[in-house]
């Protein structure tokens, strides 16, 4: 059957909304976006300016909405809502990223014992009354302790014991100690995050030492999943060539170090180094240092007497 | 700098929730800003880019004292005091006639700048035809290779797309599409397709941009798609790109931070490219199974007689296609 008069009637009836170029149009739907990357034409943009910015509009926007159209959507009482995919063009963010939140005490804990959080409702029903009341707050529940008429005392209570009162400051403790812990965790939040960090780059520090101290500098060990390379400081090289000053300077650096370090070893080891004082006395006091030598020095006698007895 | 307010009441606290940085942020707001003179041309051309924007759009009424490319620091103080992240600055000076200055930041610091001067204005109201609602998304169109090369041009892209179109949306409704905003380019000088390291001193011979907006006519085609047909809607302006500051590029890293993706996007398939799965044009998910490559040496050929193994050999213990292979090899040796 030969169709082809058919289609091309169709073809007749309807305008094309096919859009061929020479280079692809870069459609971005996620931004509503179309870029056609084609130089312009110049013979074309000379003669007639509007209609030929109109018509390569109207290109790139048959081809975006095109692929629009070919979105999945859902309904909606305003018409269908095309889902847009995420955007391929990039464009930089007007405020930084959010930072994230600390976890609480409680919130760590939790996470650690695997205890799910569930929500409080902030009403309670209360028997008496046939009623949901407020957990906390006006008219709450945990007021009723103080607010009821009669309160039962123990035998053994004190004269001035003020059941009232007692229930009170208990319900404010818990409050304060709440407020206490909630700054508590304010306060751990701040301080948290340098300190990690800080203690992050501790233990980067030695984990790369002991990597090295075996005796084969590390070369054997067993490698664990995921451990990272290690990174040695990078050499760094002066240039071969630099200014006369600059060389002049640098040698003469070189040359006062040198001089100083000389200096500061006489004065360390004092002027004539032939006698290692440190070991002399060391020998003539049979290892007890300085102190026993002048006091043995001082009272002969009595060292006599005690070297006798060994 | 602002002094910070600690909130005293749940409405401010919820005010200033609001400006906390967000994950997938909003439109941006842009400030509308007037320097000490401005021309007819100028404030045509910021009320029509206004009623654009709007509703992110904040209009300075007053006349300011202001050069953005001297002294950033009163857009910076207004960035914050309006959580606004984009301005727009008109100004007529005898040196730079009808200049007008687009400026991003990033939290609350200038980001980059872009002057653009107007040469030729044509207004709304001067074309008689319906036009775009307000709020609503316009769909964009980019016309030149510059777009991709030059980097002017690729900086005007971004700022173009940020003014108008910069927020993320998961899902638009269709028959809200109604504007395009169309920016293409006069021809390059053969010069411009490379991209030349001094931006400064070719600002004279850069190309001008045109700047056009339509609405947007859909016509029965026989297929899903309709044809799409544009009616001029204006405004219509032609820019000239002046002065320029490019963004710092430790900031602009700091603003091109992406959040990470949610292990359940990621599962999804978000964020990486799917490969070898398409939609086709039935709407049916296709996927392309790529398999080890085929051992052409196990490939039973056809049995001869001569390629068969010797009696003695190649036929003790399980190891019968090592001594064929063994044997074949032998009998090629003959062969040679």
């Amino acid at each position: 059957m030969d169709v082809s008069n058919i289609l091309a009637s169709h073809a007749a009836k309807y305008p094309s909304t096919v859009v061929e170029k020479d280079t692809p149009l870069v459609l971005d739907p996620g931004y509503l976006t179309v870029t056609d990357l084609n130089p312009i034409d110049e013979d074309s943009y000379k003669a007639n300016l509007e209609e030929y910015l109109q018509s390569t509009a109207r290109d790139g926007i048959q081809a975006l909405l095109a692929s629009l159209f070919a979105l999945p959507t859902h309904p909606s009482p305003d018409g269908p809502l095309a889902q847009l995919p995420p955007p391929i063009t990039a464009l930089p963010r007007a405020k930084p990223l959010p930072k994230p939140k600390q976890p609480t005490k409680w919130e760590r804990f939790a996470a650690a014992k695997g205890i799910q959080k569930k929500v409080r409702e902030k009403k309670v029903w209360d028997e008496e009354r046939q009623e949901w009341v407020n957990r906390w707050g006006r008219d709450g529940k945990n007021k009723e302790k103080e607010e009821q008429w009669i309160t039962e005392v123990k035998a053994n209570a004190d004269v001035d014991f003020d059941p009232v009162k007692a229930a009170r400051d208990e319900r404010k403790s818990r409050v304060a100690k709440n407020e206490r812990q909630r700054l508590q965790n304010a306060a751990r939040s701040q301080t948290a995050h340098a300190d990690r960090e800080e203690r992050k780059k501790d233990i980067e520090k030695t984990l790369a030492a002991t990597r090295v101290s075996t005796a084969s500098m590390g070369k054997f060990d067993k490698k664990l999943e995921g451990e990272k390379k290690l990174r040695g400081v990078k050499r760094k090289f002066e240039p071969t060539e630099i200014s006369i000053t600059k060389e002049k300077e640098a040698s003469l650096a070189i040359l006062s170090k040198l001089d100083g370090e000389t200096r500061r070893s006489k004065r360390e080891k004092g002027e004539d180094d032939t006698l290692n004082v440190r070991k002399a006395i060391r020998t003539a006091s049979r290892g007890r240092g300085g102190v026993a030598l002048g006091r043995e020095s001082s009272g002969r006698g009595r060292g006599g007497k005690r070297g006798g007895k060994r | 700098m602002l002094r910070t307010v600690k909130p005293k009441n749940a409405r401010v606290k919820r005010a200033m929730d609001a400006r906390e940085p967000k994950e997938t942020e909003d439109a941006r707001t842009a400030i509308f800003v007037r320097g000490t003179h401005t021309g007819e041309v100028v404030n045509g051309v910021m009320k029509e880019l206004m009623a654009l924007k709007r509703p992110n759009a904040i209009s300075f009424s007053k006349k300011n004292v202001i050069r953005p490319f001297e002294d950033a620091s009163s857009l910076e103080f207004w960035s914050q005091k309006n959580d606004a992240s984009m301005f727009l600055v008109g100004q007529t000076t005898k040196k730079r006639p009808a200049g007008l200055v687009i400026a991003r930041t990033f939290d609350s610091k200038i980001l980059d700048m872009c002057e653009l001067g107007v040469d030729q204005f044509v207004s709304m109201a001067e074309f008689k035809t319906s036009k775009s609602t307000p709020g609503h998304k316009p769909m964009m169109h980019f016309a030149s290779e510059l777009f991709d090369t030059h980097p002017r041009f690729i900086q005007l892209k971004s700022l173009l797309m940020d003014f108008f179109n910069g927020e993320e949306v998961d899902s638009i409704c269709m028959p809200g599409l109604e504007h395009v905003i169309s920016i293409s380019l006069a021809p390059a000088p053969a010069l411009q397709t490379a991209a030349p390291e001094s931006t400064q001193d070719d600002s004279k011979n850069l190309p001008k941009v045109h700047l056009r907006s339509y609405t947007i006519k859909l016509l029965p085609s026989g297929t899903r798609v309709p044809r799409v047909e544009l009616v001029e809607m204006g405004p219509f302006i032609d820019f000239s790109l002046r002065r320029c500051q490019a963004a710092d590029s430790e900031m602009w890293k700091a603003a091109m931070r992406r959040p990470k993706l949610k292990k359940q996007d990621v599962e999804k398939g978000v964020g990486k490219k799917r490969k070898n799965m398409e939609v086709d044009e039935m709407g049916d998910l296709r996927g392309r199974v790529h398999i080890a490559k085929q051992d052409l040496g196990k490939l039973q050929t056809r049995k001869m007689k001569g390629l068969k193994p010797a009696l003695g050999e190649g036929v003790e213990g399980g190891d019968e296609s090592e001594g064929e292979d063994d044997s074949s090899r032998r009998t090629k040796r003959r062969r040679d």
